[in-house]
């Protein structure tokens, strides 16, 4: 059994490394997180991972092991401080020996590190040149379609063919401008990089660029089959283009679309995260909407508004949309306008014995960037909410939004208590039962 | 210098090296210490210490899919580090760039081939007996009715209308002029019974 437990520990190791979760965009035992992939696990970050895995290893060490020193995973190079490191620290060496031997060795004699772009390979170099000449071609290019572009806006409109036909020519002037500008960059392998690494500037339009992309690919495409299978689109909104990334979690957790979220989770408020992907600030509206409130009366089911929140800006670096602080920040505030919460949340429940419920959180731009007066937001009445005419009255267009589902659970009694509901605490739904057709029914004779 | 030294040690080798994975008569003797498996189709190893005695189950499949991967003529998988799978895709995104602007610039003068002979037929079909050139109105026909004459008859445009004639070009069959490119449907106007050169 003694000869074993280090084989096991080992064993356990490997197991840890494996299973990183990819939530964080920091490796945080030193390994990368990318492993020999063109694009970061996309896939992974929409998994759910079980959040016991991710808890780093206890710190205690014993006293022999502190003796071993600081164990560099990138610089070590003999096979006993390798197993040191896989012993303590609980991580693997990154990369191969050679590669970490010449690594130490060029540390040791103070040799510079050659920068990526002057890597001495000849064919590497003959390719940068030709990219480089054609990035030179695009930046020209952007030139004179600029000035042409500014010819054509000083241009009286008679000349041009028409007031419409001058816009149309702007507007598509102008997208190929956007074009050529992505153009001009895209065959940068430094903005690949910065980009995989999670470190490019949003406010650039290529980096901007490629994190649509890859939204696109898979990201959204999730959301969408979410949206499209928990029926959110038919049932709250006639149609949903979703132009914004959102996130959602309630403090640590995160929450994957259409996720059962536990009522004492959902009990305070979620954190959102919503990376816009156009230039520029907007102004947005959050909204939670039930869509399966059941009505018995009716046998059937209507909506209920949990959360109003408006005037809440983002942009592509802004965006954290933390509700906790912003309710926080909305208590301290004295001037009734500067707050941002409409309707406080409620938190979801639902009956024992009921179907569950589709929580929908609604990203909703707010036209020309216009501030709503919350005193009248504050008006909207959380039962019977209806989202079309919500949208309508106030001029919304929804960009985004995300799901999660709530139903009956052990802490639902809690929740329910404290949000006022003692009432409804005891009621529990059934199926109705269904009376057989006469021809099915059986027979006394048969019982 | 005298290969024949060498020989034994490249005969040893090859036999090994580029063996065909035809039949899969024996491929388990040396995987069998590789793996064991408790459950039915698992491509992990169970690490936990075998009992005594208790057969080991290896799926055939897996065996297959063992055999064909670590098989030499199995082509490698690319596995590149960080920076070389950049530079890797640096060089292909060169490549890529190359071949475009080349086909591009291919199109281009194929382009400038056509509308070169299409200007000279023009000049052709504007021109007059004495060599001059003549108003469009004054000229006959062009396109599919290139034999048209305009209203001062032959005078204009004869080796316009020489240089459209297809006689002679291809006589099998259905004329050239009449021929149709083969396309996935057929013409709108189907077969016109009328037509004549």
């Amino acid at each position: 059994m003694v000869s074993a437990t280090p084989s096991f520990r080992q064993l356990s190791v490997c197991l840890r490394c494996i299973r990183q979760p990819s939530s964080s965009s920091s490796p945080v035992n030193g390994i990368p997180l990318r492993l020999l992939s063109t694009s970061t696990a996309a896939r992974q970050e929409v998994q759910t991972n079980a959040p016991a895995a991710a808890q780093p290893p206890a710190t205690f060490i014993p006293e022999y092991m502190q003796k071993w020193g600081t164990l560099d995973p990138n610089r070590i190079e003999t096979k006993r401080d390798e197993r040191r490191l896989m012993r303590r620290e609980g991580i693997l060496p990154i990369g191969s020996r050679r590669r970490r031997a010449a690594l130490r060795r060029s540390s040791l004699r103070n040799i510079p590190e050659v920068p990526f772009e002057q890597l001495p390979y000849q064919c590497f170099q003959e390719a940068r040149k030709i990219l480089q000449e054609d990035r030179q071609e695009k930046l020209k290019q952007i030139e004179t379609q600029t000035l042409r572009l500014r010819n054509l806006v000083a241009q009286d409109p008679a000349m041009s063919g028409g007031v419409e036909a001058k816009e149309a020519r702007i507007r598509s002037m102008k997208n190929h401008i956007n074009e050529l500008v992505i153009l001009a960059d895209i065959n940068d392998p430094m903005v690949k990089k910065k980009f995989e690494d999670g470190t490019g500037d949003m406010n650039k339009p290529i980096y901007r660029y490629l994190a649509d992309k890859k939204w696109r690919q898979y990201k959204r495409l999730v959301l969408e089959q979410r949206i499209t299978q928990m029926s959110i689109v038919p049932d709250l909104l006639p149609a949903l283009d979703l132009i914004v990334d959102v996130d959602l979690a309630f403090s640590r957790r995160e929450v994957a679309p259409g996720e059962f979220v536990d009522s004492l989770v959902s009990e305070q408020m979620p954190r959102l995260k919503i990376q816009s992907f156009e230039p520029g600030e907007k102004l947005i509206t959050v909204l939670v909407v039930d869509a399966d409130v059941p009505v018995p009366e009716k046998d059937g089911f209507t909506y209920r508004c949990h959360f109003i929140a408006a005037n809440i800006p983002i942009s592509p670096t802004r965006t954290s949309v933390p509700l906790i602080r912003i309710d926080h920040q909305d208590r301290k505030a004295t001037d009734p306008s500067a707050r941002h919460i409409a309707l406080p949340w409620f938190p979801p429940w639902a009956h024992r014995g009921a179907p569950y419920h589709r929580m929908a959180v609604f990203i909703l731009e707010q036209t020309e960037a216009k501030a709503l007066n919350i005193a009248e937001l504050e008006k909207t009445k959380r039962d019977g909410f209806i989202l079309r005419k919500f949208i309508d009255i106030h001029g919304l267009k929804p960009i985004g939004a995300t799901l999660f589902r709530t139903k009956w659970d052990d802490n639902m009694t809690g929740v329910m208590q404290r949000a006022g509901l003692v009432a409804e605490v005891d009621i529990e739904y059934k199926r109705k039962r269904v009376e057989p057709l006469p021809y099915k029914r059986r027979t006394e004779r048969m019982r | 210098m005298n290969l024949s030294t060498l020989r034994p040690a490249f005969w040893s080798l090859a036999p090994s090296q580029y063996r065909i994975p035809t039949a899969l008569s024996k491929p388990t003797q040396p995987l069998l210490k590789l793996a064991s498996q408790s459950s039915p189709f698992s491509s992990t190893q169970n690490l936990q210490r075998r009992k005594k005695g208790k057969k080991v189950i290896l799926d055939a499949r897996i065996t297959a899919i063992r055999y064909h991967l670590t098989h030499p003529l199995t082509p490698r998988p690319l596995r590149f580090s960080r920076t070389r799978f950049l530079r890797h895709w640096t060089i292909h995104r060169a490549w890529m760039l190359f071949l475009r602007k080349r086909r591009w610039a291919e199109e281009r003068e194929l382009e400038r081939q056509y509308m070169s002979m299409r200007a000279a037929c023009e000049a052709l079909r504007l021109l007059d007996e004495n060599g001059n050139a003549v108003p469009a109105e004054e000229a006959g026909a062009f396109g599919p009715d290139a034999g048209k004459l305009g209203p001062r008859g032959k005078e204009v445009g004869r080796l316009y209308r020489q240089a459209m004639t297809k006689k002679g070009i291809w006589e099998h069959g259905v004329p050239i002029e009449y021929a149709r490119i083969q396309t996935d449907f057929p013409g709108r106007e189907g077969w016109n019974h009328g037509w004549t050169r």
